[in-house]
């Protein structure tokens, strides 16, 4: 085997040992949404003031179309209204609150993912980089973007709504043998754990309003629902609720 | 104490693949003579191992019969050249793929690699001089996911073996190499 194979071959070894190690590299840059730099609050409430929490509805969608919720993010989302011990029952989607009493808080969440894989650029750094043997891995970052925007709207048992709304974003800079689906469920993982934050520190500044004493129960407890087909979906800016309206019956 | 309540999820049809998923993989073939030019003599033929691993850079991109993602990876191939005479070659290619997804689970693909092989025919005929080389490989398959994690895979690939004008003569050896195999995604 002639030597100058030798030293190549060495060469290639140890250019590839470098480039699988200093290319292993993931970071992940998560942007705070804009109201979470704000003072958090804790109030004191007695147990029989805390009322029940019924997720009505729960809507994602994912670059503007509409998704299948998971049941994993829903359970994340009450898992975080439960440790702010603001309501006493919790009831997911689906469930029946028959027997939660008339004073109940109804929601309705939406999220609004944004992905952004950057593919154009992944691929010509891909090709750039198998060019370059592996060489370039460690100075050519590929990015991934995720951002979700949420709305939640809780819907009290007198019928008065308060509205709340955060975003977060976040991008996860790797190397090309950093890359693993682990880091997009990480980064994922990251932005939601700041939106929920955020979204919970806003509903516990309105703690008063949630309280049972708030308010009493309208002079009718009757109330008519009208519902309404689905309207087509113009831009995900122009999503709303879900066209249900309730008013009292005189 | 909150009852939480599973909803029903439609079925996937279809294997997720997403940026980041690995695949490892093993083909075998056998390649046979391409003889283009009258100045190509040589009737190269053997059987060839190709152990691969490649990293999906891209989620699926596109819309129709072109959706597809990218993945980049590296690949070993080995040849037991039979004939003209029983020799050996080995080489290493970084490799590019691009693969349709819109059939679910039938993935057809493209596919180009290249780098350098090392060969004790090379220098064995009149097509080349050295035993250092390079080889240049296009080609194109399918994949069949049996699991959503583990794919068979038959396609067809032209080899391209040459020096890149390092010493002469650097005619070619030119070969199509038929083959089968599987993947395996994590």
């Amino acid at each position: 085997m002639p030597l100058h194979f030798l030293r190549w071959t060495l060469l290639g070894l140890i250019g590839l040992a470098t480039t699988t190690t200093v290319g292993c590299t993931r970071w992940i840059d998560v942007i705070p949404s804009s109201t979470s730099q704000q003072e958090s609050v804790a109030w004191t409430i007695p147990k029989a003031e805390r009322v029940s929490f019924v997720m009505d509805t729960f809507r994602v969608l994912q670059n503007g179309a509409p998704q299948n919720p998971s049941s994993e993010m829903e359970r994340r989302i009450l898992n975080t209204v439960q440790e702010t011990r603001l309501f006493s029952t919790l009831v997911p989607l689906g469930g029946t609150g028959a027997s939660l009493g008339e004073k109940v808080v109804t929601a309705r969440i939406t999220v609004e993912e944004t992905i952004d894989p950057h593919s154009g650029t992944a691929a010509w750094k891909g090709f750039v980089i198998g060019a370059s043997m592996f060489l370039l891995s460690p100075v050519l970052a590929l990015d991934y973007d995720y951002a979700a925007q949420v709305s939640l709207e809780l819907e009290r048992w007198d019928g008065q709504v308060k509205r709340y709304e955060t975003r977060s974003a976040g991008t996860v800079h790797y190397q090309v043998f950093g890359a693993t689906p682990i880091m997009i469920s990480e980064l994922k993982g990251q932005v939601t754990e700041a939106w929920l934050t955020d979204l919970m520190d806003q509903l516990v500044r309105d703690t008063g309003f949630y309280l049972a004493s708030s308010t009493p129960l309208p002079d009718s407890p009757s109330l008519t629902v009208t519902v309404t087909a689905r309207k087509p979906l113009r831009s995900p800016a122009s999503l709303s609720v879900l066209p249900v309206s309730a008013s009292p019956v005189r | 104490m909150a009852a939480l309540a599973t909803p029903v999820l439609a079925a996937d049809p279809s294997p997720t693949i997403t940026v980041g998923t690995q695949e490892i993989g093993l083909s075998a073939g056998y390649l046979l003579p391409q003889r283009l030019t009258k100045h190509h003599t040589t009737k190269q033929e053997g059987p060839a191992l190709m152990p691969s691993w490649m990293m999906t850079l891209t989620d699926p991109v596109g819309d129709g019969w072109y959706r597809g993602q990218v993945s980049l990876g590296a690949e070993v191939v080995y040849i037991q050249f039979q004939k003209p005479v029983l020799t050996h070659g080995i080489g290493f290619t970084p490799k590019i793929k691009y693969t349709f997804v819109a059939l679910d689970r039938l993935r057809p693909y493209v596919e180009f690699a290249g780098g350098p092989f090392w060969s004790d025919l090379t220098d064995k005929v009149p097509e080349e001089s050295s035993q250092f080389d390079f080889v240049l490989t296009a080609g194109f398959g399918v994949s069949w996911f049996v699991t959503d994690q583990t794919a068979l895979n038959a396609g067809y690939r032209f080899h391209h073996i040459s020096n890149a004008g390092t010493s002469y003569p650097n005619i070619g050896l030119n070969s199509s190499l038929p083959f089968g195999g599987f993947s395996y995604y994590f």
